[in-house]
C-alpha cells in the first residue's frame, strides 16, 4: 500500500492553560488526488485543524506527515501546502499580477519563469485581462479568484480552502463552485475543504469527515455518509432537513418487538438490534424524512396534526406533531397535506437506523 | 454646491466655523507683516498699509532684535527653528516606530497580557505640569538638562502611548490572515509584518505620524524647563518675545508663528488623502 499523501495522527490542540481543547485527539489520512471535505458546526475545530497543517497554529501533540515525512515544526512557507482564506486575505496594495507572483517572488524564481506562471493561472481562472489592475478595486468574487490563484501558482502539494465560498453571493458562489469542480478535474490536487455548507461539501469532495466539539465523528465517503451516518451527530448534522431522531426506548408489546416513545409504539421486524433480550434499552430510532410518506387508510405508523408546510419547488417539506415528538417528511408538493390537517405517517422499516441511546453511536445491523 | 447633503442653514453654520477657526491665522499673519507701530494701534488696522518682511527679519539678526532697546531675547530664533526641527522630527520617528511595533506586538501577538495598552496609557494619565518639576530634578541629576538627548527622551516617551494605541487601532482592523497568508508563502513573520502589514497600514501610520510631529512640535512646558540656552524650541522662543524684559514684540513673535505653521500645513497638504481615510479608519477592504 502506497503511503498517504497527508497523514493526522492523534492530532491534539489545547489552548489556553489547558481550558479549551479545539482539537481533541484526529486521525484521519487522505489519498493523492483525493478531496476531502471537513464539515461541523462552527466552534468544532476545523479551522485549527487546518492551521496546524499549514503550519500557523503547532499541535500541542500528535503529528502531520505528507508523504510520510512528519511536517510538525516545519515553517509555513516551507511545507508546500497552500491555504485560501474565507475572507480571501488578498493584498489590497499590490496588483493582481503582484498578488498572484507574491509566492514565487519569495522563492527568488526567475522573472521569465514567474511571468509564465501568473500568466498560466491567470488563464485557468479567466483573469488574464484584469492582471493590472489593483486588487483594490476587485469585488468578492474576483478577490477569491485571486486568493486561490495565488495559492495555486507556487504549485501546493495539499490545498487546504477554509471556507472559500462563504463570503459570495449566492450566484457567484454556484459560478465558483463550478469553477473549482473543474479544477479538480484539471489539476487533480489534493485538497481538504472546510466549510459549514453540506450542498458544498457533497458536491465538491470524495469523502466528508464531519467534526464535532473537537473530535472527528466521522469520515465516509460523500455517497454513503448521508444513508449510514456513524453517529447521531453525523445523523442530526447530514441532510435537509437532517434524519429525525426520536429517542426511546427497545419495548415488547406481547408477542411483538418494537419501538415505544410514551404512546407511540412503532413495531418492528426482528433483527439483532431487534431483539427481546434488549427490551427496555434506550435507543435512538433515526428516520430519515425522505423515506417517510402519507399513509394510506390503515398503514400509519404514526398520527399527527401537520404544523408546518415548506414547499420546495417539487418538494414539500411537512412537519408533523406527534405528541411529544415532531418528525419532518419530504414530500410530493402536488400532495402535500394542509397546514392544521391530521395525517398518518409511515416508512418501510427496513430504511430505520439505529442508535446507541447512551453513547449515540450507530447500532450494527 | 448647495445640494442635498450640504444645505443652506448647514452652509451657514459651516461658513460661520471657519471664520471663527481661520480667524486667529489671518491676524497672526498680517501682524507678521506690519510695522512696529501698527502692532497695537487703536483702532486695529486689519490690513498693513505697508506691509514689511521686517519682523522676519529680526528674528533671525540679533542686531535687530537689539535695536529695539531690548536685552531679553539674547538669542536669534535660529536656535530655536533648529532645536525644534530636531526634537520634533527625531522624537516622531522613534515615537512611530517604536509604536508600529508595539501595535504590532499587542494586537497580533497579546505581548504583555490584556493590561499592556492600558499601562502604556497610564503614562498619559499626569498633567505634564505635575510631572514636570520632578523631571527637573530628575534631568539634573542625571545630566539630562539641556540637552537634545533629554528633550527627545521626553518627547518620545510622552507621545508612545498616542501612537501605540492609534496604530493599534489600524493593526486591529487589518485581517491576520493576510499576514497569515504572506507566511504561508514563505515570509517569516517579521518579513510579512514590514511587507504586507506596514504598507497597508499606510494611511493610518502617515496620520498617526502627523499627529505625533504635531504635538512634539508644539510642546511647550517640558521644552521651557528641560532647557536653557543650549536647546530651545519655537514655542520658547515664541513666548520670549512677549515677556516684562523683552517688551511686546507682537510682530515678531507673529513672524515666527508664520514660519512655525509653515511645516504642518505643508505636510497636511501633502498627505491630505491618507489623512482624510487615516483619520476614519478602516484602510483595508474587507
Amino acid at each position: 500500500m502506497s503511503v498517504p499523501k497527508l497523514e493526522i495522527i492523534n492530532l491534539r490542540k489545547v489552548f489556553g492553560n489547558g481550558s479549551v481543547v479545539a482539537v481533541d485527539g484526529i486521525d484521519f489520512a487522505i489519498e493523492a488526488g483525493e478531496t476531502v471535505a471537513l464539515l461541523g458546526p462552527s466552534g468544532c475545530g476545523k479551522s485549527t485543524t487546518l492551521n496546524m497543517i499549514v503550519g500557523l497554529e503547532d499541535p500541542t501533540s500528535g503529528d502531520i506527515r505528507i508523504d510520510g515525512r512528519s511536517i510538525v515544526g516545519v515553517p509555513p512557507g516551507k511545507r508546500n501546502v497552500g491555504l485560501v482564506f474565507q475572507d480571501y486575505a488578498v493584498f489590497t496594495h499590490m496588483t493582481v499580477f503582484e498578488n498572484l507572483a507574491f509566492g514565487l517572488v519569495i522563492r527568488g524564481r526567475a522573472k521569465g519563469e514567474i511571468t509564465r506562471a501568473v500568466h498560466d493561472v491567470a488563464e485557468l481562472l479567466g483573469m488574464q485581462k484584469s492582471l493590472k489592475l489593483p486588487a483594490a478595486e476587485l469585488g468578492g468574487s474576483e478577490l477569491q479568484r485571486v486568493a486561490i490563484g495565488r495559492t495555486l501558482v507556487t504549485k501546493p502539494a495539499i490545498l487546504l480552502l477554509d471556507e472559500p465560498l462563504s463570503n459570495l453571493e449566492a450566484s457567484a458562489r454556484l459560478a465558483m463552485r463550478r469553477e473549482l469542480r473543474r479544477l479538480q478535474s484539471e489539476i487533480g490536487l489534493t485538497i481538504i475543504y472546510v466549510t459549514h455548507d453540506q450542498i458544498e461539501a457533497l458536491s465538491l469532495a470524495d469523502r466528508i469527515a464531519v467534526m464535532n466539539a473537537g473530535k472527528l465523528q466521522q469520515i465516509e465517503r460523500t455517497s454513503v455518509i448521508c444513508e449510514k451516518p456513524d453517529h447521531v451527530f453525523v445523523a442530526g448534522f447530514m441532510g435537509s432537513p437532517p434524519m429525525n431522531l426520536l429517542r426511546g426506548e427497545i419495548a415488547r408489546d406481547g408477542a411483538i418487538t418494537g419501538f415505544r416513545r410514551e404512546d407511540l409504539f412503532i413495531q418492528l421486524p426482528p433483527s439483532e438490534i431487534v431483539s427481546s433480550g434488549r427490551a427496555g434499552q434506550p435507543i435512538i430510532l433515526g428516520v430519515r424524512p425522505e423515506s417517510l410518506r402519507l399513509a394510506l387508510a390503515d398503514e400509519s405508523m404514526i398520527f399527527g396534526k401537520v404544523t408546518i408546510v415548506e414547499p420546495r419547488g417539487p418538494e414539500a417539506v411537512v412537519t408533523v406533531e406527534a405528541g411529544a415528538i415532531s418528525l419532518k417528511a419530504v414530500v410530493l408538493a402536488s400532495g402535500r397535506p394542509q397546514e392544521g390537517s391530521n395525517v398518518g405517517l409511515v416508512a418501510d422499516p427496513s430504511s430505520f437506523v439505529f442508535f446507541s441511546g447512551e453513547t449515540g453511536r450507530r447500532l450494527a445491523s | 454646491m448647495i445640494g442635498r447633503k450640504l444645505t443652506w442653514p448647514l452652509a451657514f453654520v459651516l461658513f460661520g466655523a471657519l471664520i471663527v477657526s481661520l480667524f486667529p491665522v489671518f491676524w497672526i499673519v498680517m501682524t507678521a507683516i506690519k510695522p512696529p507701530t501698527d502692532w497695537n494701534a487703536s483702532p486695529a488696522i486689519w490690513f498693513p498699509s505697508h506691509p514689511t518682511l521686517v519682523n522676519f527679519k529680526t528674528l533671525f539678526d540679533p542686531d535687530a532684535i537689539r535695536a529695539y532697546g531690548v536685552g531679553g531675547v539674547s538669542q536669534a530664533a535660529t536656535t530655536s527653528v533648529y532645536g525644534s526641527l530636531l526634537a520634533s522630527i527625531v522624537g516622531t520617528v522613534l515615537s512611530v516606530a517604536i509604536g508600529l511595533f508595539a501595535a504590532i506586538g499587542i494586537s497580533r501577538y497579546a505581548n504583555g497580557g490584556k493590561a499592556t495598552p492600558l499601562i502604556i496609557l497610564s503614562g498619559r494619565m499626569f498633567p505634564p505640569a505635575a510631572i514636570a518639576v520632578p523631571f527637573v530634578i530628575i534631568y539634573s541629576n542625571v545630566g539630562l538638562i539641556d540637552t537634545f538627548r533629554g528633550l527627545i527622551a521626553i518627547y518620545v516617551a510622552g507621545t508612545l502611548p498616542f501612537s501605540t494605541w492609534m496604530l493599534k487601532s489600524f493593526v486591529d482592523d487589518l485581517p491576520r490572515e493576510i499576514e497569515e497568508a504572506a507566511m504561508i508563502d514563505g515570509r517569516s513573520r517579521l518579513m510579512a509584518h514590514l511587507v504586507v502589514t506596514i504598507p497597508l497600514i499606510r494611511s493610518g501610520l502617515l496620520a498617526t505620524t502627523l499627529f505625533i510631529f504635531i504635538l512634539n512640535w508644539s510642546e511647550f512646558m517640558f521644552a521651557l524647563v528641560l532647557s536653557y540656552s543650549n536647546v530651545t524650541t519655537i514655542p520658547v522662543q515664541l513666548a520670549r518675545y512677549v515677556t516684562a524684559t523683552a517688551g511686546t514684540l507682537y510682530g515678531v513673535q507673529a513672524a515666527l508663528a508664520v514660519l512655525a505653521m509653515l511645516p504642518l500645513i505643508l505636510a497636511g497638504l501633502f498627505i491630505q488623502s491618507h489623512l482624510a481615510r487615516g483619520m476614519t479608519f478602516g484602510a483595508v477592504k474587507r
